[in-house]
């Protein structure tokens, strides 16, 4: 994995992380890069995470257009259904 | 003054909250509040503690932006959120809502309102300890 260089942050939290052991990961960017093949690409490397992941988010917002192209340095959030309160 | 919105690990005193909102304008003649507690029995359970995980950054701006919501769909003239992270036990707070308004009626709809939102919409997660074991908690409607 390219460190310093283009990358995208993938983080992970509460059930999901929990059931991957990892909180966060780093893929590599590439220009023109779409949600949806960082997600398929996650999909094989971490497939016990999308069992229950409901939520996604980039820069901290909820996203559910898999065509959103991503750029260099986003943080891309995959999350579980929420129950706080 | 602490902020309106936001995640703490330590407890929050309710009437430190209610006193900022009372600061923020004298117009406001009803105040709701809602506050979640831990319970020590879940689904059939035991609960010995509950531990909670957040997108913090996330987190805080979906209160946010609730917090405004409300203040505009309910026309409040203050409102409050405080949401504890880390591990609490049986009887300790866990969230607190504070609307405040010219009447009641808004006061306690936004509060409703606001409570049930932040359910659907804020990344937090808590996972109980039962003498069974640990698991996460699927949401409650």
């Amino acid at each position: 994995m390219a460190q310093g260089g283009s990358v995208i942050r993938i983080l992970f939290f509460g059930p999901v992380a929990e059931r991957i052991s990892k909180r966060e990961t780093l893929m590599e960017f590439a220009p023109g890069m779409q949600l949806r093949e960082a997600v398929a690409a996650l999909r094989v490397t971490h497939p016990q995470a999308f069992d229950i992941v409901c939520f996604t988010a980039v820069n901290q917002v909820q996203i559910k257009d898999m065509s959103l192209p991503l750029n260099d340095g986003d943080e891309i959030a995959f999350m579980a259904k929420f129950s706080g309160g | 003054m602490q902020e309106a919105v936001r995640l703490q690990t330590e407890d929050f005193s309710v009437d430190a909250e209610l006193a900022a909102l009372r600061a923020s304008s004298k117009r406001i003649g009803g105040i709701a509040t809602f506050v979640g507690c831990a319970r020590d029995f879940s689904e059939g359970r035991d609960v010995l503690r509950i531990d909670f995980d957040a997108y913090p950054a996330m987190a805080v701006a979906e209160l946010q932006r609730l917090r405004n919501e409300a203040i505009e769909k309910y026309g409040l003239l203050d409102a409050r959120i405080v949401h504890r992270i880390g591990s609490v036990v049986a009887g300790d707070n866990i969230v607190l809502i504070v609307t405040g308004a010219e009447h009641r009626a808004p006061a306690l709809n936004a509060c409703h309102w606001l409570i049930d939102e932040l359910k659907q919409c804020v990344p937090i997660w808590k996972k109980e300890t039962t003498p069974e074991g640990e698991s996460w908690v699927t949401p409650h409607p």
